[in-house]
């Protein structure tokens, strides 16, 4: 009854024993290899945080002891004198200004020719040279002092080299080289002394000053209009304001101290409040961010405030009212605009839309808009409306996903109850994909603050804070932003000085932006999912 | 007031519908307005640029501009002339003529010769970028959609996927600079900047191709797995053949993203001149790699910001922006083109 037994062992096509390499499958190992290739991502964004912290940590150290060193060798007590200088001349360009309404007046309402319209503006201008000099006193003074205070910081500066030079030298054991640096020890209250004691030489001149402002201010002719008058008695009492500072200002020198010690919030502080991004100065520089982010801050939202219209607005009529034909042929050409890239927009900026922008805003006819006309052809203004064009394609992409997202039911219940087409879009579609259209603004606005080209080449380039006071007009105003700041300064910059670690700070701020903007587009996306259910 | 063609059933002409009709011709007017804006801002780099790319003889194409290295531009008068010449010619010309010796002339920068190194410098960024890029972004995508579950890790991945798409490319350059050129010590090279392109396009990459991958039904891959395919093999040959062309044609848009970025190569591996092509006096094959090249957009950006605008400079600056744009143009046509191709062939 025995069965014949096989001759061997039958041959099956999947007997091939697997190949073990330390204890992982091929199987195994292309999935390993596969997800090690999918964590890179993750990688990626730890090893971003890692540098840019990495290179841009140094640089709060460093402004401490920058700062430090400011108040040490009298900087600082310097400088308080010559905020009160620059008081004095922002008076003096408002007495700029009146001179050239005035003489608007004469010219063209009185029509008067101009030289005539400059002799009877002779007794202003004799004003405005009183008013002018009156600040010669105190200017004496800050050059005097300014040359000290910079030789004792040069003394300090050289002083702290010597120093690095020794710690080498010591590091390599070359310990009678080391000997040999000779450090000059520097007697900080001796040297402030000499600035110090100015003091009652200061109290004198601000004195002095004080009396002549108003002796000049005195002699103010008579405005030919009340319009004028108005504007001349306005500046009259800005410079009793401004003489009421004085006190203020004395006591500062008065209690100034430079042994009071520096916070250690300070130097952060003083980067994200400071007001002056001011560098490669012979001076003193500051890295204060507020003019880079308010100029980003200005550009986006002049691109937002056009690209928002037009990039839902597209989204709507393609998605809802345009014909299938329609639809085919506008989503490939917007598609196609998103492919430009944004160094020609910036060029094309440069060579055409400045230029345009420029030539419009002097057209009588337009004269109502404010700002204009204006003469810098760089500006928001133009590198708002090129980043529109950027941030149009991407808002109209999002939202277009966001309308296609409501279910049909919506709609057609709409319908049923007798709704318009109109009324359809307005209290249904758009309210139903809200979250969707908010998260694509949200995302075009990450798109346009981290755009580079466009500003580095548009925006006009000046570190300056816009100023508000001029309402509306302020797009029409040059600016500087953080990554156009990256952009035009790295390559210049030596590696690991402060200024280098400032930029980095300035991409870590720009960095931590994009993630919340990001984070806060996915947050309402992902609370949008929910609510349509 | 009633048409003799209006009847009990046409539609009234109320208000509702004329704010309606208003309304449409309103968001079709915002519509066509960045059309038009587009079209414009393309239209005038074609037209001015087109004046330098073409000429009105034979071969119609100004091949100097596209195979010589740029040049200063001397302009000149010579003999009650106004003559134009690159520095080659002029120096030739200094010596052919001996009363020009002490010609004085004025010189822009860039504004003569062609703009052939930066071609050739844009070709080898992107290809060397797209390789890294594809070959990390696929291989992530097969993960996410074929092996991975739901957990915190795969969470992780994605959220920092969706993020890293969202960081600014000057950022990015930053970040080159620190790993790629300082850390690593690559220098200002064609490396650092292969790799800085790289990561910023994964994101793009790797959304695309996982869509792609996704889109290939379920049905394939169970068919083989029940044939006794192991996963590797049910993904090599039943997955990754059908989401290829996918995979291809939404990659092309990366490309023509990295191809049109400055910002991360401005650091890391853009020279404003470079007189030597990359492929010229090299000592070893490795130092390939280790030089800085001169690109497209940042030769845009020098030639528009570094040299004034005149009538002498305008035809670089307007003729490589042409080129420039054309490629990109051309680049993103054809992933839009395939991809309609693409959805109408492939239902499954």
């Amino acid at each position: 009854m025995d069965a014949p037994r096989p001759a061997q062992d039958p041959e099956f096509l999947v007997n091939k024993t697997r190949v073990r390499l330390l204890g992982l499958s091929f199987d195994d190992a292309v999935k390993i290899f596969f997800g090690g290739n999918a964590l890179i991502s993750v990688v990626v964004l730890t090893l971003i945080t890692y540098f840019l912290f990495q290179e841009g940590f140094g640089f709060f150290g460093q402004n401490h002891r920058s700062l430090l060193t400011y108040r040490q060798a009298g900087l600082e007590y310097v400088d308080y004198i010559r905020q009160q200088e620059t008081g004095h001349t922002a008076l003096n360009r408002y007495l700029a200004d009146l001179r050239l309404r005035e003489f608007n007046e004469f010219v063209s309402v009185q029509k008067l020719d101009i030289e005539t319209a400059n002799a009877r503006l002779a007794p202003f201008d004799d004003f405005a040279g009183h008013f002018a000099d009156s600040v010669d006193p105190l200017r004496g003074i800050i050059s005097d002092l300014t040359e000290q205070a910079t030789a004792i910081k040069t003394k300090f500066l050289v002083a702290e080299d010597k120093k690095v030079e020794r710690e080498q030298l010591l590091a390599v054991g070359k310990t009678d080289e080391a000997a040999a640096v000779k450090i000059d020890i520097i007697d900080f209250p001796a040297e402030l002394k000499a600035l110090t004691d100015t003091l009652p030489l200061y109290r004198t001149a601000s004195a002095e000053f004080a009396v002549k402002l108003m002796a000049a201010l005195d002699k103010a002719p008579q405005m030919p209009t009340p319009e004028l008058a108005a504007r001349l008695d306005r500046l009259r009492q800005l410079t009793k304001d401004y003489i009421a500072t004085f006190p203020a200002t004395q006591r500062l020198l008065e209690t100034w101290d430079y042994t009071r010690p520096i916070p250690w919030y300070q130097s952060g502080l003083s980067f994200i409040t400071g007001k002056q991004w001011l560098t490669a100065s012979f001076w003193q520089d500051f890295y204060g961010i507020v003019p880079l982010f308010m100029g980003s801050f200005m550009v986006s939202l002049v691109a937002l405030a056009l690209a928002v219209p037009f990039g839902v607005g597209a989204a709507i009529y393609v998605n809802q009212m345009a014909s299938a034909r329609e639809q085919r042929m506008i989503k490939p050409c917007i598609e196609f605009i998103a492919a430009f890239p944004s160094v020609v927009l910036g060029f094309f900026g440069i060579a055409v839309l400045g230029e345009t922008l420029r030539l419009l805003s002097q057209q009588e006819w337009l004269a109502w808009v404010p700002g204009f006309p204006f003469s810098e052809r760089l500006n928001i203004l133009t590198a708002g409306c090129l980043l529109a064009l950027i941030a149009v394609p991407t808002i109209f992409t999002l939202a277009e996903d966001a309308l296609q997202n409501v279910p049909k039911a919506f709609k057609e219940a709409s319908f049923a109850l007798g709704a318009t087409r109109l009324q359809t879009i307005v209290r249904i579609i758009v309210p139903a994909s809200l979250s969707g259209i908010i998260s694509a603004v949200l995302l075009g606005l990450g798109r346009v603050i981290g755009e580079t080209m466009v500003v580095l080449l548009c925006a006009g380039n000046r570190i300056a804070i816009p100023d508000f006071t001029a309402g509306l007009a302020v797009i029409t105003q040059p600016v500087h932003t953080m990554t156009g700041i990256i952009a035009q300064e790295m390559g210049e910059v030596v590696q690991g000085s402060i200024h280098y670690r400032a930029l980095f700070v300035v991409g870590l701020v720009l960095f931590f932006l994009s993630l919340t903007i990001n984070f806060l587009a996915q947050k309402i996306v992902r609370k949008y999912r929910i609510s349509i259910g | 007031m009633s048409s003799p063609a209006r009847h009990a059933f046409s539609a009234q002409i109320n208000n509702a519908r004329r704010r309606e009709t208003a309304a449409v011709w309103i968001f079709r007017c915002v519509t066509y307005t960045v059309l038009l804006c587009g079209a414009l801002v393309f239209g005038k780099i074609v037209f001015q640029g087109s004046k330098t790319v073409f000429t009105t003889e034979a071969p119609f194409i100004n091949t100097a501009f596209f195979t010589e290295s740029p040049e200063t531009l001397h302009v000149f008068e010579f003999d009650g002339k106004k003559m134009e010449l690159g520095d080659r010619d002029f120096r030739a010309f200094k010596a052919a003529n001996p009363t020009a010796k002490d010609l004085k002339s004025e010189t822009y920068v860039y504004s003569a010769g062609g703009i052939f190194p930066a071609i050739a410098g844009t070709v080898l960024l992107v290809l060397g970028s797209m390789t890294i890029a594809l070959t990390l972004g696929v291989s992530a995508a097969i993960y996410l959609s074929e092996y991975a579950t739901q957990g915190r890790v795969v969470t992780a991945i994605r959220i920092s996927i969706l993020n890293l798409a969202g960081v600014p490319s000057i950022v990015f350059g930053l970040f080159g600079v620190g790993l790629f050129v300082i850390f690593l010590d690559w220098n200002v090279s064609l490396l650092a900047g292969w790799f800085t392109l790289a990561l910023m396009v994964l994101p793009v990459v790797i959304t695309a191709s996982e869509e792609s991958l996704k889109a290939v039904p379920q049905g394939f891959r169970e068919g083989a797995l029940a044939l006794g395919a192991t996963k590797w093999q049910t993904i090599r040959t039943n997955v990754l053949p059908y989401a290829m062309p996918g995979i291809l044609t939404s990659s092309i848009l990366g490309i023509a993203r990295v191809a049109g970025e400055t910002a991360p190569i401005m650091f890391t591996a853009a020279y404003a001149m470079r007189d030597k092509l990359p492929w010229e006096d090299l000592e070893s094959y490795g130092d390939f790699v280790f030089q800085g090249v001169m690109a497209l957009p940042y030769h845009i950006y020098v030639v528009s910001s570094k040299i004034p605008q005149n009538e002498y400079t305008e035809r670089v600056q307007y003729g490589t922006a042409f080129v420039f744009l054309m490629i990109v143009a051309m680049i993103a046509t054809t992933s839009i083109l395939l991809r309609n191709h693409l959805r109408k062939r492939y239902r499954w």
